[in-house]
């Protein structure tokens, strides 16, 4: 459930001429894992968490987008510009150094002319410059800015989770509120960090999500809270809540939850709760967002404190700014403070927060 | 008592007396230290507008990689953007737009500047970004990156949208090398600062597909960081580069421009301070004439036991005061007329050096400090030898009325010694070399003649004077006229000698600018020898893709009535760091047609053979005298494919561009630099063809694309207006000091008369008639006007070969054949003489009114 913030640039180019998630999708892997040229929007979106042997954490998250910017996103003819482009790749990389208490971040925006940037149709394979996710077995995949730079072997642990129902995820009540989603909840490898020029070798286990589709937010939706956790249990969790302007959400928010064995159950906004315990307020772009919740899933017995292992993990962006950050699960059970708390007894997860510096762009 | 209160009573009062004077007086410095500012602002503005178009979007980029010839592969980009140092890279093509044009005239419409960046790339710090990513100006929607990047969409500034009658989501048509193309205003951006208003960007795939540029860059702007790996960052680039990416920073890149101007520059400056220097003449001769006519005050002062040092200084505080009053008036001025100026500067400049588009001044405020203190300086000299007389001349002399001047014949032979001296030095000034290119020497020339000149003059108006006292002895009012201006030569002299330098500056400025254009005129009639001449539309050339050069080629040459097609291709190339032009021409025809004018015994069978199939070329006369190369040797030019040895075989003779061309054969231009673009096409026709027939046919076969046909004849007369348009401030210049002399000749004219009414009156009383004096004033004038005249047209001339044969071919290369425009000149002299008859006029009336008995009682 995430949507292309560096929209704010494509002043919502004849949304109408693409088609809308509307019919009812059987997705095929490998091929699912590639672009889809026929849809607008599309993203493949990393988040984990990593530790190195000295104990030092990382959390990390590194997302392509592709922005069709002409139907069909033709790619040049012979004769033509190289330049002339019908998509684009706007890219986030961000490394929450959990231990020093850092947050780092970068964005790019990348065009496929002499290859800059572009995604494969046929399989997981998408890069803008030198920040790239690339094939499955095992997943690869690296980042690197003069900050800092993350390089990871990944095996997904279960298979795809098509979240929504009929691989439909819907976005809000209206015809085209919609899109496709799945998820690789659990991928588990190593590699290495570097923040600044301490590089270290790390144990990661890490989230993807892929996304794509043509179609709109309902009206009236500012924003939204995703949270995906992965429980110390082995299951692992996906919600979302689309937020109206007075705080409320819709009711096709939705989430799924993936047992041990990797079978998706669908959960309906009835189905879960969210509720925010504390908030925080942006130095850089003054706003306000929630910060900790306690989420339940009554069904599957899930009851857990969410706490941000860092305060401060705002992107802030030359248009619209949002909050992704490392967050830790604690057992409910739990007292509220201490070591407890540092041991995250209840799985660690990754939230978005968005809506909250301006409303998003459509 | 003070030097104030000498000044109070020597100055102030005078000033008072003398309004008129006092004011022409300061409007001459004024008009001298006007032309030197507008011509100093208009420069400065040059350089500086290019300075503003290499750092068009960003102060930040510190490092460029431009094409040096042709434009370099676009992948180049890729090896630009591994370097770690590199921490921002912005690829760019340019080339010019024609907006504007009108159906029925190909050379009409504004050329703007495109620049076509990867608009997902905004530059750091840069308002243009601002614009492009969303910001952008009030009540816009931000520009669409569809429109941009799918739709070649432009953005432009207010200007252009206002001239233009475009806004947000119109569409503006406008002519992109031959073709009409439509393209939709993405935004209107505020005005920038540090961009040209004239500047349209667009993306980078619009700008590689209307300029016929697939593939190609023209620059990238890279920011290095640390700026200490600056060094680091060019030498690692270096080697991953192709061999003609030049690697460069805005500064250089500044200093090259600047470099390339600087001879265009220094000669406008040279004229322009001639102005200045005919206004301290007018300071000199205004403050003789007062030392002379208060010559009783200070007479009086003196008695007083005023000292020398107090007289002294009250006179040079005069021309001090002076100085700065018209200086200021004249930096007023100056900054007034700098607009004009750096439209004629900005215009010679894109015709003959780089395009480049100015939209305002650039008030350097060096520039007023720097001529200020040249005007207050040069008149405060001036008033140096006056004030010395002042202060040298005893109380008892002063006092006894009736001493008009101390004569004396040794400071006469003295005075005209020296002249001769140094008209002697300023001919042998001429046989020294420039220096680092600069003709120091031939400058120097220019100025002694010119002292030289005014020194002597003393001394030839006496010798004039007396040889028409013998003339005119048998008309006794005349030959009075004649001995009265023979009797205060000082004053006469410095008269004179402002007049004759300023008519001098007018002959030498004529006699090149003829000289010149006759030259050229013969040059065009001997080389552009084709029946039409076809470009691409617009008031410039700039040239046609290779996709369409080469379509266009194959059309005409298919057409019956053609006989033969020449192209030629020019590009900018540095050579031995310095900025030049590269040419290609195909010289297979060369036997037969003769396209060039060779220097020296040149046999063209011979250099055909050599120049076609082999790494040869030919250089123009100014490149030879640029970098000191002649035939035989081998020079060697940055090539895409390296740095490569070429032969040359001989020089030409060039008036197109004095930064010189190297020419070499079409075919191994192409091999060499992989670059088919054309930037003219030449078509010799079938005999009995008509050439107007012709053109139409062209026209019709070229279609959809325009073009820009012209015959012969047109070049020619195109070639013709290029070159008035770019002498046209020099012609403005001479004028403006011609009206400065003419100021200075009214005022020592009526001062003379005034000077001398004691005497008038002593010949009234002894039986002169009214109508007689009213002759003697005016044959007095008469002759101060005809001596001025020869005066002049002798420095003009000698001026004149120095700016032909040393300054010109120094600095410029130019082979001129001296042309004098003997009748212009004539004109000339018989207007000085008019003028000078037309401004004693008024003295000579209030001479023959003057009351007898009041003049005697004086005396």
């Amino acid at each position: 459930m995430r949507r292309l913030l560096a929209l704010l640039l494509i002043a919502a180019c004849c949304a109408a001429s693409w088609p809308a998630a509307l019919r009812p999708y059987a997705f095929t892997f490998p091929r699912d894992h590639g672009s889809h040229r026929g849809d607008r929007l599309e993203w493949w979106y990393v988040t984990g968490h990593l530790l190195a042997a000295d104990g030092h954490r990382y959390g990390f998250e590194l997302t392509l987008f592709r922005v069709g910017i002409v139907p069909g996103a033709p790619s040049p003819r012979p004769g033509e510009s190289r330049w002339r482009n019908g998509e684009i790749f706007p890219a986030h990389f961000a490394v929450s150094d959990d231990t020093a208490g850092r947050f780092l971040y970068a964005e790019r925006l990348a065009r496929p002319a002499l290859d800059q940037a572009g995604a494969s149709s046929d399989g997981l394979d998408v890069h803008a410059g030198d920040w790239w996710i690339r094939g499955l077995e095992p997943l690869r995949l690296h980042a690197q800015t003069r900050a800092a730079a993350i390089s990871l072997r990944l095996r997904s642990l279960k298979p795809p989770a098509v979240h929504g129902q009929d691989g439909i995820s819907r976005k809000g009540a209206c015809a085209g509120c919609a899109s496709h989603y799945y998820s690789l909840t659990r991928l588990s490898g190593e590699g290495s960090v570097r923040v600044g020029t301490q590089r270290r070798a790390v144990r990661a286990l890490a989230w993807l999500d892929h996304e794509f589709g043509s179609g709109d937010l309902d009206a009236g939706v500012v924003g939204w809270d995703w949270f995906a956790m992965q429980l110390a249990d082995g299951r692992d969790v996906m919600l979302y809540h689309l937020r109206r302007r007075d705080g409320s959400f819709i009711p096709a928010s939705s989430g799924s939850l993936i047992g041990r064995d990797g079978s998706v159950e669908h959960l309906r906004a009835a189905d879960f709760s969210i509720q925010a315990t504390g908030a925080w307020r942006s130095p850089q772009s003054r706003a306000r967002y929630p910060s900790g919740w306690i989420v339940r899933v009554p069904r599957a017995g899930v009851d857990v404190r969410v706490v941000p292992r860092l305060r401060d993990q705002e992107l802030v962006s030359r248009g619209v700014s949002y909050w992704e950050g490392d967050v830790c699960l604690v057992p409910l059970s739990a007292p509220a403070d201490g070591a407890a708390r540092r041991a995250c007894g209840a799985g660690q997860g990754y939230v978005e927060l968005t809506g909250y510096a301006g409303e998003v762009p459509r | 008592m003070t030097l104030a209160w000498v000044l109070r009573a020597l100055v102030l009062g005078y000033v008072r007396e003398h309004p008129w004077r006092t004011l022409m007086t300061v409007s001459a410095v004024a008009l001298g230290v006007a032309v030197a500012v507008a011509v100093q602002l208009a420069n400065a503005t040059a350089v500086r507008s290019f300075q503003s178009s290499v750092n068009v979007v960003s102060s930040r980029v510190n490092l460029q990689i431009l094409a040096d010839g042709a434009p370099f592969d676009e992948r180049a980009l890729l090896a630009v953007e591994r370097l770690p140092s590199i921490v921002y890279a912005q690829p760019a093509v340019t080339g010019t737009i024609l907006a504007g044009a009108r159906a029925n005239d190909a050379r009409s419409g504004e050329l703007l500047e495109v620049i076509g960046v990867d608009v997902l790339r905004p530059y750091p710090g840069a308002q243009a970004q601002e614009a492009a990513t969303g910001a952008g100006a009030q009540g816009q929607h931000p520009p669409s990156l569809s429109t941009l990047i799918a739709r070649d969409g432009v953005l432009i500034s207010r200007r252009v949208a206002a001239q233009y009658h475009v806004q947000q989501g119109s569409h503006w048509n406008v002519v992109a090398g031959t073709r009409h193309v439509s393209l939709p205003v993405a935004a209107v951006l505020p005005t920038l600062v540090g961009v040209d208003s004239s500047v349209v960007f667009t993306d980078i795939s619009t700008a590689q597909e209307l300029l016929g540029a697939v593939g190609r860059l023209d620059r990238i702007d890279c920011v290095v960081e640390p700026a200490s790996k600056l060094a680091a960052a060019e030498a690692a680039l270096r080697k991953v580069l192709p061999p003609n990416a030049q690697i460069t920073t805005p500064r250089r890149r500044t200093g090259e421009i600047a470099s390339l101007l600087r001879s265009f520059q220094l000669n406008l400056a040279a004229l322009a301070y001639v102005a200045l220097l005919v206004g301290t003449y007018l300071i000199y001769n205004a403050v003789a004439i007062a030392v002379v006519q208060r010559r009783g005050e200070i007479g009086v002062l003196r008695a007083l036991g005023v000292s020398r040092r107090a007289i002294f200084a009250a006179f040079v505080a005069e021309g001090a005061i002076v100085g700065v009053l018209g200086s200021l008036l004249g930096l007023g001025l100056g900054a007034l007329a700098a607009r004009s100026a750096v439209a004629a500067v900005t215009r010679t400049v894109s015709s003959l050096y780089v395009f480049e588009h100015a939209d305002r001044v650039v008030y350097d405020w060096r520039v007023f400090l720097f001529v200020f203190a040249i005007g207050v300086i040069a008149s405060t000299l001036s008033t140096l030898p006056p004030a010395r007389e002042a202060a040298g001349t005893e109380p008892a002399t002063t006092m006894r009325a009736g001493a008009f001047e101390r004569r004396s014949p040794d400071w006469l032979r003295r005075s005209a010694a020296v002249g001769l001296a140094l008209l002697l030095l300023g001919g042998a000034l001429t046989l020294l070399p420039p220096l680092d290119g600069v003709p120091v020497a031939g400058f120097a020339a220019g100025l002694s003649f010119v002292f030289g000149i005014s020194l002597a003059s003393p001394l030839g108006l006496g010798v004039l004077a007396r040889v028409a006292a013998v003339l005119l002895a048998r008309y006794p009012s005349a030959a009075l006229g004649a001995r009265s201006l023979g009797v205060s030569l000082r004053r006469n002299g410095v008269a004179l000698a402002a007049l004759a330098v300023a008519v001098g500056m007018s002959v030498a400025v004529g006699t090149l600018v003829s000289s010149f254009r006759s030259t050229v005129a013969a040059w065009t009639g001997q080389t552009l020898k084709a029946d039409l001449f076809i470009t691409p539309p617009g008031p410039q050339n700039v040239g046609f893709d290779a996709s369409t050069g080469a379509q266009l080629y194959a059309r005409i040459k298919a057409l019956p009535a053609v006989d033969a097609v020449d192209v030629f291709r020019g590009t900018d190339i540095t050579f031995r760091g310095r900025l030049t032009n590269l040419g290609a021409t195909n010289f297979s025809s060369l036997e037969r047609r003769a396209k060039m004018e060779f220097i020296g015994r040149v046999d063209r069978p011979q250099l055909q053979r050599e120049l076609v199939g082999h790494d040869a070329v030919v250089i123009s006369r100014p490149f030879a005298v640029r970098f000191n190369v002649r035939p035989g040797e081998r020079i060697d030019l940055t090539t895409p494919l390296g740095r490569h040895p070429f032969a040359v075989s001989a020089i030409y003779n060039d008036y197109s561009s004095d930064a010189g061309f190297v020419v070499m054969d079409i075919a191994t231009y192409r091999r060499w630099w992989h670059d088919r673009a054309l930037n003219s096409i030449a078509v010799y026709a079938k005999p009995g063809v008509d050439p107007g027939a012709l053109r139409t046919r062209i026209e019709r076969a070229a279609q959809p694309a325009r073009l820009n046909v012209q015959t012969t004849r047109e070049l020619r007369a195109q070639v013709l207006r290029v070159f008035d348009r770019t002498f046209a401030i020099t012609s403005a210049l001479y004028v403006i000091s011609i009206a400065i002399a003419m100021l200075g000749v009214t005022t020592a004219l009526a001062a003379l008369v005034l000077e001398r009414r004691r005497e008038i009156g002593l010949l009234r009383y002894l039986g002169l008639r009214r109508a007689e004096v009213r002759a003697m004033v005016l044959i007095e004038a008469g002759l101060l006007g005809v001596g001025a005249a020869i005066a002049g047209l002798v420095l003009g001339l000698a001026l004149g070969l120095v700016l032909i044969y040393v300054i010109n071919a120094q600095t410029f290369g130019w082979l001129i054949e001296l042309r004098v425009p003997w009748r212009s000149f004539a004109e000339l002299a018989a207007a000085v003489v008019v003028a000078a008859l037309a401004a004693a006029v008024l003295p000579a009336g209030a001479a023959a009114r003057m009351p007898t008995a009041e003049a005697v009682r004086e005396e």
